[in-house]
């Protein structure tokens, strides 16, 4: 087992990045009165810490056939994937104005109509993670070192088709694929574990064989550490579960569970303030 | 443990995988199977994915023979639909094999986002629709083409018989973009001599001329189509005989041509009378303002049961003789 050498991020420079990614969902979301802002703010360390120091991907490596792939299977938490993207030089920052616009490519479900930036175009759940095993596969059969990550939600869990593609990706001994659970124990109707409890999700991962890692979605020096410790080499997919807050960022909006939540100005103003001030 | 000289069965004559192999010697034809071979030998990118329906697909042949380009995916469609995308996107050319109903109505939200939307090169093999099963009505695709043809990029090709499947197999890989190709074992030979006509993607071929009907055929509904232009002639009817082999995208020209010959339409298909070949033509009739004899043949917006294929034809309306029925109470009323 092989476990990759590299260079410690700067953590300080990472939570700088995420303020203004969270600032960024806030100003997005508030624009339309309603959105995905609580489950932005809590996935914003995950994305930052992806796009800012994990993937090995950048702007002017777009159309590299061994860049790494990154799936968003959900497909709607795009403000702070956009957000991301801008902030990372992806996009350029005043394009973030159109999200959700008439016309725009910065649709409110991610789609192909943004370009390379999505790699396969979901918001129907459960469908990433199985494009992720064909591209593994097909990486693996092409001798292309690329890696696949998804970012998956703890509700997309309850999708059968997810357990099919865990199964496939473990008898294939798909180790080149990463797929990130953003714990948040959230989805439309509340909390997961009310709706349809699916935990233990690291007991039902390790039981379909893959490698299972847990972190804490807003301590960048665990998620350093951990996502340090997944190998390619092993001969098992990797899960990493990344427990995160929604809301996170803003003491006000901390910990409620509202999937497409109402934003007034007024709560965008304090929210922003109080991100500038740093708490 | 057996051993030589004994009278045991083998564990192969023993192994009968599926009804729809049950009728089938073990050294079956398989002229899908050998064809798709055949290709994936020449062009290392086509890769063969299965899902636990490998000899009634007839890819085992893929499997034994190929084994770095056979992928079995387990009884998962629904994943091996974006595994298969995922292998497209890598550049592979990926044929997907299953029963047509488990493969169309059991995955179609997978195929309309990640095949359709996307128009990756990806083929979907689907074997046994129509209702031509033992199986009953689980098994039956009755409204695989209804769903197909309602998905942008696609393309639908349906041989008339076994004999163009090598080049069915050939015009799926010509085409870069999603088809779906409608096969069935044990296809009948239609009868006749002819010279095998190659498939053209939106091309229809014309089987017998005619000039007081035209009946519009597809798949297993091309020999009985056939039988009952003849009988027909026999009754001093000139019945033309189209075999509608790739219906996505439709072949207007023909369609319009025939309708001003015969003035007397008729479609028959293996297949519910609601979204398939009879609905394409009469689309291309009504928007083409031509005003002309209409009948579709086909499953009457019902659910079938399991059977022999002769029985059920004759239940459902399918065979030679509703065919010819119909053409004759058509011309009755002209």
């Amino acid at each position: 087992m092989s476990v990759q050498r590299r260079n410690m991020p700067a953590f300080n420079q990472l939570s700088e990045h995420a303020r203004t990614v969270r600032k960024q969902v806030i100003t997005m979301v508030a624009r339309h009165g309603q959105g995905y802002v609580q489950q932005g703010l809590g996935a914003a360390d995950l994305f930052t810490y992806l796009y800012f120091h994990e993937l090995r991907l950048s702007p002017d490596s777009l159309q590299h056939p061994d860049r790494d792939r990154f799936i968003l299977s959900t497909a709607h938490n795009t403000a702070v994937f956009y957000a991301t993207l801008a902030r990372r030089g992806f996009l350029e920052a005043d394009e973030l104005e159109h999200y959700c616009a008439d016309g725009s490519a910065l649709e409110i479900n991610a789609s192909e109509r943004l370009g390379g930036l999505v790699e396969c175009t979901c918001g129907s759940l459960g469908q990433g993670l199985s494009v992720a095993c064909g591209l593994a596969l097909g990486f693996k059969k092409a001798g292309n070192p690329a890696r696949v990550f998804v970012m998956l939600g703890d509700g997309e869990l309850e999708e059968g088709q997810l357990w099919e593609a865990a199964l496939f990706a473990a008898s294939q001994k798909l180790d080149n694929i990463i797929l990130i659970i953003d714990l948040n124990y959230m989805q439309v109707e509340g909390d997961a574990r009310q709706v349809a409890s699916v935990d233990p999700v690291d007991e039902k991962f390790s039981a379909f064989g893959w490698h299972v890692l847990k972190t804490d979605g807003h301590d960048f020096e665990q998620m350093f550490s951990v996502f340090s410790s997944v190998s390619d080499q092993s001969g098992r997919p990797c899960a990493v579960i990344a427990k995160t807050v929604p809301g996170k960022g803003v003491a006000f909006l901390e910990g409620q569970r509202s999937h497409n939540m109402v934003l007034p100005c007024d709560a965008a103003d304090r929210a922003c303030h109080l991100l500038e001030a740093g708490q | 443990m057996s051993s030589p000289g004994n009278n045991n069965i083998s564990a192969q004559e023993l192994h009968l995988e599926d009804f729809s192999t049950k009728s089938t010697p073990a050294a079956a034809a398989r002229p899908y199977g050998d064809a798709l071979y055949h290709a994936a030998r020449k062009n290392e990118n086509i890769l063969v994915l299965s899902a636990d329906l490998t000899a009634a697909t007839e890819t085992d042949v893929i499997r034994d023979n190929l084994p770095e380009q056979f992928i079995m995916c387990g009884i998962a469609e629904a994943n091996m639909v974006g595994v298969s995308a995922g292998l497209a996107r890598c550049g592979f050319i990926p044929f997907i094999h299953s029963f047509s109903v488990f493969l169309t109505r059991r995955s179609f939200d997978q195929i309309a986002m990640q095949i359709a939307y996307p128009n990756l090169n990806v083929k979907l093999v689907g074997f046994m629709p129509g209702i031509d099963s033992l199986l009953g009505v689980s098994h039956q695709a009755t409204d695989d083409i209804a769903l197909m043809r309602s998905l942008p990029n696609m393309t639908i090709i349906e041989p008339g018989d076994s004999s163009q499947y090598s080049s069915a197999v050939a015009a799926a890989i010509d085409f870069d973009g999603p088809v779906y190709l409608r096969l069935n074992r044990n296809s009948p030979h239609v009868p006749g001599e002819r010279d095998i006509q190659p498939v053209d993607r939106g091309r229809f071929h014309c089987l017998r001329p005619g000039t007081d009907a035209a009946v519009f055929a597809s798949g297993l509904c091309v020999e009985q189509a056939l039988r009952a232009a003849e009988s027909l002639a026999g009754e001093g009817y000139n019945v033309a005989v189209i075999n509608s082999v790739s219906f996505k995208p439709v072949d207007t020209e023909m369609i319009e041509k025939m309708a001003q010959q015969t003035g007397c339409i008729i479609t028959a298909e293996n297949h519910s009378i609601i979204g398939g070949l009879g609905s394409a033509v009469s689309e291309v009739l009504a928007e083409a303002g031509l005003a002309v004899n209409f009948r579709r043949i086909g499953v009457r917006d019902c659910f079938a049961e399991g059977g022999s294929r002769d029985y059920l034809f004759d239940k459902y309306g399918l065979s030679a003789q509703h065919i010819a029925q119909a053409v004759r109470e058509m011309k009755a009323q002209q």
